[in-house]
């Protein structure tokens, strides 16, 4: 028997008729973002920045997306079929797309993405998934049959990978290729200019396979600073933007915002944590990195940054889902304790100058992170000062974004780093934790590396009943707690707010973003041509 | 009247100094203690002029960032000033070839504009007060020096220079004794006006990010935090910026009463 699943194409309109929704939409205006940095790729399958992504979603489609609900539904592919030992999945693929220029989308292309991915000479975080593949054969110009090695769980939500057009790219090299200022995709936003750090201009597709998008157009502005984003939504200078939890509780809570926009609290679908570059001697016993757990409270800093939105993280899986561990508590704060690993581990305060040290050298470490985020900032403070508390010197770096990942990060450049990661609800996180993927470009940034974790990581891929799985993943959880590569800190509310002449937007389990192209301005109400 | 104003920027200053001085003593609280019960706590009695986005009591840090903030005016101030008066006096006082390669020189650190080059250096080298404080001062001295080439110009055709020379002094020594202390009224003037002007652009460079880093609290650092709060604290906007408008409202005073007193 083979499992099926058919993509339906028409949720959107069906929903809207359901609710006895009369309105036509209008087609026109557009939707001007705010983005905290400015995009380094729009080479989808490079892209490993939160900017680059979005823009890229706009321009880019996979063959397979989420849906309102985080399930995975049919996006380049109509439907799928995957073999009962999860070995072989056949992706039947839509007819009539055309690459913005006009180019018809086949099989071609996303063998051509499938072989980008896994090319050693390019330098793409998202090769790991791909490897697993044993054959990738086209059976037709529409349907193409993958092959794994072995059962391999992610498969199918890898395919969610952008497809990128073989004609355009062929004879390119994917890291130096012009094409990464000038993409061409199949997705419902066709690229129109790109400023550098100014901002990135794209326009509605009007041959989109699902339906020309009622905005005519998306334009996302490069604004390095929170402040000077707000300041912009203060002068309907932007629509829809991120916002900080005091923003969200305070400043946009008068009648002014009221008024013109509309604010959401979500999910957010992520975590922040301080990662420790394990690679430096400091860091490398494992009773100095849980010291330095229990000398940080979270709790406070939720309290203090997040002013209460948001809850501890204590591992890299989201909450809720099956792979989180509701077992693993997270540490109490406790200075004590911290003092007393930091002992064992040999940090005596020996000159009785306040500061710990170890052989003669003090405990001093940098806390690197990026520029324009103030909660950032905010926490690397609390955290500089309770360490500074039991004795470690902490400093604070505050870098600008691009420099940040291709200097320090991908350099490996750094102490500790203070960062986030978005939490898929696919826990497969391989790629950040296994010891395979240290190297440069990858995302094993601080150099774990451990055995089990190899293990459980591995095997969670292959088995399929989500009951069995839940194992590997909810000791993955513990040990990776336990272990402390990270110190986790917490899984904020994801704030956002957007002006109200946009219709048509449905929160959902995902967020607001899923059914972007069926919002729209009513016509009195466009303000840009 | 010009005594006035002397005194009253003495006043001024000799009251932020003494701050400065005493810092640990004035200040009620730990500037980086963090009080998770008191954030952005308005003025009141036990925090008088508030607190801030992690409930740091805001007077403490403006007391301490007085520290960093005179620091990097006085010392940035003294090197420049140091600089100022070397390449001027040489300048006006060898002429010829030597006053022009000096003097193009300066011409060419004048075209820059001063804040980007900064700016550009604070990124290389890494923001730290001991950086800020010799970028700042190295690229303020070309007032100085101009000012000390000309006064030396004029004070080298006196006659007591001649007398001096008529009995065998030295370059050095005719420099060094004569001109320089001559010449030093204008440079006074200058050099207190420039306290104000570096405090100014710490503040800037502060205000960007590339100043002193956190936690120890700048004035220019605690106005870069107050843009987040906004509309919600006006107090964290209000109080570090009246300490450095009344700092070098201060500084000027000092410039321009001493600039009277020397026209008499």
């Amino acid at each position: 028997m083979v499992a099926s699943f058919v993509f339906l194409p028409c949720f959107f309109i069906s929903s809207m008729l359901f609710a006895g929704d009369i309105t036509t939409p209008d087609y026109g205006d557009a939707i001007v973002s705010a983005s905290i940095a400015d995009a380094r790729t729009l080479v989808p399958i490079l892209a490993s920045d939160s900017a680059s992504s979005e823009i890229c979603s706009m321009i880019f489609n996979g063959l397979v997306k989420y849906d309102k609900d985080i399930n995975l539904t049919g996006d380049l592919a109509q439907s799928w079929e995957i073999s009962n030992d999860g070995l072989v999945i056949i992706f039947h693929l839509r007819k009539n797309v055309r690459w913005h220029d006009g180019a018809p989308f086949t099989a071609q292309d996303v063998e051509f993405t499938y072989k980008k991915l896994i090319d050693p000479n390019v330098k793409t975080p998202y090769g790991g998934d791909f490897e697993r593949v044993k054959s990738f054969e086209i059976i037709d110009d529409y349907t193409i049959k993958v092959t794994y090695k072995e059962p391999f769980v992610p498969a199918l939500s890898s395919w969610a990978m952008s497809v990128i057009p073989k004609h355009l790219l062929e004879k390119e090299d994917l890291n130096t290729t012009k094409f990464s200022r000038h993409p061409i995709g199949t997705g419902p936003y066709k690229f129109k200019s790109w400023k550098t750090q100014e901002k990135i201009e794209l326009e509605a597709n009007p041959d989109y396979f699902e339906h020309k998008p009622y905005i005519g157009r998306y334009i996302s502005r490069i604004i390095p600073d929170e402040s000077t984003i707000f300041l912009e939504l203060q002068t309907q200078g932007i629509d829809s933007s991120g916002i900080s939890p005091l923003q969200y509780t305070r400043q946009t809570d008068t009648p002014f915002f009221k008024k013109h926009y509309r604010k959401f609290r979500l999910p957010s679908f992520s975590y922040l944590y301080l990662g420790y570059n394990l690679r430096d001697a400091k860091f490398s016993d494992k009773r100095v990195r849980q010291a330095l757990n229990y000398a940080v409270d979270k709790n406070e800093i939720i309290k203090i940054v997040l002013l209460g939105l948001g809850e501890v993280a204590t591992g890299p899986y989201l909450p809720g889902t099956f792979a989180y561990n509701e077992k693993v508590l997270p540490a109490s704060f406790n200075p004590d304790k911290a003092r007393k690993l930091l002992n064992e581990a040999g940090w005596k305060d020996e000159n009785n100058d306040g500061w710990l040290e170890k052989d003669g050298k003090k405990f001093e470490f940098t806390i690197l992170t990026n520029q324009g985020n103030e909660e950032r900032l905010k926490v690397a403070q609390i955290i500089q000062r309770r360490l500074k508390e039991i004795g470690v010197k902490v400093n604070v770096r505050v870098v600008e974004w691009s420099v940040f990942l291709t200097e320090f990060i991908e350099k490996r450049k750094f102490e500790t780093v203070l960062l986030g990661w978005s939490l898929p609800r696919e826990p497969d996180n391989y790629d950040i934790w296994h010891s395979s993927k240290t190297n440069e470009g990858q995302f094993n940034f601080i150099g774990y590396k451990n055995e089990e974790i190899d293990d459980l990581l591995t095997q969670g891929r292959r088995i399929f009943d989500p009951e069995k799985r839940k194992a590997f993943y909810q000791r993955a959880h513990e040990i990776l707690y336990d272990e402390q590569p990270y110190m986790f800190i917490y899984v904020p509310d994801g704030l956002s707010i957007l002006h109200n002449r946009f219709e048509g937007i449905k929160p959902a389990p995902i967020g607001i973003g899923y059914n972007f192209i069926d919002w729209w301005v009513p016509k009195a109400k466009q303000k840009y041509k | 009247m010009q005594d006035k104003s002397l005194k009253i920027g003495i006043f001024i200053i000799g009251l932020f100094v003494v701050m400065a001085i005493f810092a640990p003593i004035i200040s009620p609280y730990d500037p980086s203690a963090i009080d998770q019960d008191g954030l952005l706590m308005p003025p009141s009695f036990k925090h008088f002029l508030g607190t801030d986005t992690l409930g740091r009591d805001l007077f403490s840090r403006i007391v301490f960032g007085s520290r960093i903030s005179l620091g990097i005016g006085l010392v940035a101030v003294g090197i420049a000033t140091l600089v100022g008066l070397m390449l001027g006096a040489t300048a006006g006082f060898y002429g010829r070839r030597v006053d022009t390669v000096i003097m193009r020189f300066v011409d060419i650190m004048l075209c820059f504009p001063t804040f980007y080059l900064i700016l550009a250096v604070a990124a290389i080298l890494g923001p730290s007060v001991f950086n800020i404080m010799i970028i700042v001062g190295l690229t303020s001295w070309m007032g100085v020096a101009r000012l000390v080439r000309g006064e030396i110009l004029s004070l080298k055709e006196r006659e007591f220079i001649q007398a001096e020379r008529s009995i065998g002094a030295s370059n050095l020594r005719i420099i060094v004794r004569h001109l320089i202390p001559n010449a030093i009224g204008p440079v006074l003037v200058s050099a207190t006006l420039g306290i104000g002007g570096a405090i100014l652009l710490e503040s800037g460079l502060s205000f960007l990010g590339l100043g002193v880093q956190p936690p120890t609290p700048s004035w220019g650092n605690i106005l870069i935090e107050s843009k987040s709060t906004l509309g919600v604290a006006w107090w964290i906007t209000i109080f570090p910026g009246f300490a450095i408008l009344i700092t070098i409202l201060g500084f000027n005073l000092i410039s321009e009463g001493l600039k009277k007193k020397m026209g008499n």
